[in-house]
């Protein structure tokens, strides 16, 4: 097994001193950092949100498996900054005015993470303008609201709304529990998932 | 036949009565409820709810100036902040109306010293026994069942004080730190079974959320090592007391490949089966000869979205599913939310009067 190969099996274990040590060796190998972030860390993560979505796996093995990859990931960081090495878009990320849930939205943050996406959290509660502010300041390609309740998804109205007269070219997606493909046509959102592995394959779609 | 004996032989599935009728009202709504009705009695009591919760147990040291060390200054100054029985705080916001913000007193722990030094707060056995054995005493005589409700029970208010993704990574660390909090929080929810039992409820209603809306939260193989055996050590320690107690579990979400484990552990009745995640159909034709059933009216969907007539129908039609044994007690999933329409609410109510098999 090549050390990328065997690095992308321990992230998916979520063995964070193997992945350590496995992402310096490659770098000792001479293996390009981009590389390595790509097949040996990325790769991992693809393998867990596939599993993900499959009902194979479920929320701990993600969470380790993201703890492991942010655990190479930093390693490597210095490495991709001196390459020019840039994540492949930005994602401004939260949960709507009203909806204190978290657990759903921080999901989605680790999968986009694990497809090479910087992703800015916006944490609970934000506020629809806030949404819009934070995606001109990064220049972020995809706004994703999260929500629970069915008294706060009219709120996603609103962001998708101001989206629209902001006249930024953004991707407003769109999840959470209550939310289904025909709310999101709806609202007219640009994308509905109903899970956080499909809603970062979306994403990195949306900004290739 | 009284509202409680009723209930009691709907959910040991012996035949019933008539349909009992339970929904929970958020602020919003019962305010709806006082206009619409213009009563001065509790909705619960207008509405001819067949049980009551016994009202909460004592506990000790009453002072909760012990957290203060867990939190943040900032939070700790904030009028909004309060912190609960177990340490946790809670922050409300001006648009979240009646949630709040959770902050997890364990959040930052990183050994085990930590973990067993938390000041959790004990059972005031001796004064919980004395001010239950009354209020229980006080619903049997209203003619009502009444209800030990703890609804967190292991892994809710454990994950409530470590915070959820650390303690499923301590979990599949098999990290000490997991095993002592959750031992903590079950020696304590056991005393609190074992107390409700004592008593006299006929209920006792457990419950920790462990679905998704559209999978499971954790494995199989995680939940039937840290989570399955805690429960079944509650449960067998209050059925010890009271064998015909019956166990209600809640759980939210997708929890369709745990059935056969709660009712190993013990469990008698499954709230809240939300449709928009579960089959019922499907769950009733496999298990409903071992379990009974709560809930089933989708809060997600029918009841704030759907016509009247779309409630009457799902009400009308799950009965139908049930049979004319019982076993399932009808009622929307969840707490009603302000964009529920006070007419589904009145149609679910009258699907359930008016219901004849």
């Amino acid at each position: 097994m090549s050390t990328l190969e065997e690095l992308s099996t321990f992230l998916q274990q979520g063995r964070v001193p193997k992945v350590k040590e496995l992402t310096l060796k490659a770098l000792e190998e001479g293996i390009d950092p981009k590389t390595v972030l790509e097949e040996g860390l990325l790769s991992g993560m693809s393998v867990i949100g596939e599993k993900f979505k499959n009902n194979e796996v479920f929320v701990p093995e993600v969470l380790i498996a993201a703890r492991a990859m942010n655990a190479g990931a930093q390693i490597l960081k210095p490495y991709l900054t001196e390459a020019g090495v840039t994540e492949i878009g930005t994602v401004v990320l939260g949960t709507v005015k009203g909806d204190l849930h978290d657990i759903g939205k921080n999901l989605v943050k680790m999968m986009m993470e694990g497809k090479g996406l910087k992703v800015i959290d916006l944490g609970v509660d934000v506020p629809g303008e806030k949404f819009i502010e934070a995606a001109k300041e990064n220049d972020a390609k995809i706004i994703a609201c999260s929500t629970l309740l069915t008294t706060t998804m009219h709120e996603m109205k609103n962001v998708v709304d101001l989206a629209k007269n902001s006249g930024m070219d953004v991707k407003v997606m769109i999840g959470g529990a209550p939310v289904t493909q025909s709310f999101c046509d709806s609202i007219g959102a640009d994308c509905y998932t109903p899970d956080a592995a499909s809603a970062a394959d979306v994403a990195a779609d949306f900004c290739r | 036949m009284t509202e409680r004996q009723n209930l009691i032989s709907l959910l040991r599935r012996e035949g019933y009565d008539h349909v009992p009728v339970e929904f929970n009202l958020c602020p919003h709504l019962e305010k709806v409820y006082k206009e619409e009705t213009h009563s001065l009695r509790s909705y619960r009591s207008y509405f001819k709810m067949p049980w009551e919760s016994v009202g909460g147990l004592i506990y000790l040291p009453a002072d909760k100036k012990r957290f203060d060390k867990y939190h943040t200054a900032e939070n700790l100054a904030n009028r909004d902040f309060s912190i609960d029985d177990d340490g946790v705080g809670h922050k409300k916001t001006s648009t979240s109306m009646h949630m709040t913000q959770m902050f997890c007193p364990l959040a930052n722990a990183d050994s085990l010293e930590q973990i067993d030094e938390y000041p959790l707060s004990e059972l005031d056995e001796l004064k919980s026994f004395k001010a239950l054995k009354a209020a229980v005493k006080l619903t049997h005589l209203k003619g009502l069942a009444a209800v030990g409700n703890m609804q967190c029970t292991v892994w809710e208010n454990a994950w409530y004080i470590r915070g959820m993704e650390n303690l499923m990574m301590d979990m599949m660390c098999e990290d000490p730190m997991a095993e002592h909090l959750l031992d903590k929080v079950t020696d304590r929810s056991l005393k609190r079974a074992v107390a409700y039992a004592k008593a006299g409820v006929d209920i006792l209603f457990l419950g920790d959320d462990i679905g998704m809306q559209n999978s499971i939260m954790m494995s199989k193989e995680l939940y039937c090592t840290w989570l399955k055996p805690r429960l079944k050590k509650i449960i067998s320690a209050a059925k010890a007391v009271n064998p015909n107690l019956i166990v209600f579990y809640h759980s939210c979400g997708f929890v369709t490949p745990f059935i056969p484990h709660l009712i190993e552990a013990g469990v008698d009745v499954l709230n809240p089966v939300q449709p928009e995640c579960m089959n019922f159909e499907e769950i009733h034709e496999a298990y409903g000869d071992k379990i009974s059933f709560n809930g089933t009216i989708g809060t997600q969907s029918t009841m704030p979205f759907g016509t009247p007539a779309d409630v009457r129908k799902e009400v009308e039609k799950n009965l139908k599913i049930a049979g004319d044994k019982g076993g399932l007690f009808v009622s929307p999933t969840h707490l009603l939310e302000p964009e529920v329409p006070w007419e589904n609410i009145l149609a679910y109510v009258d699907a359930c009067r008016h219901f004849c098999g």
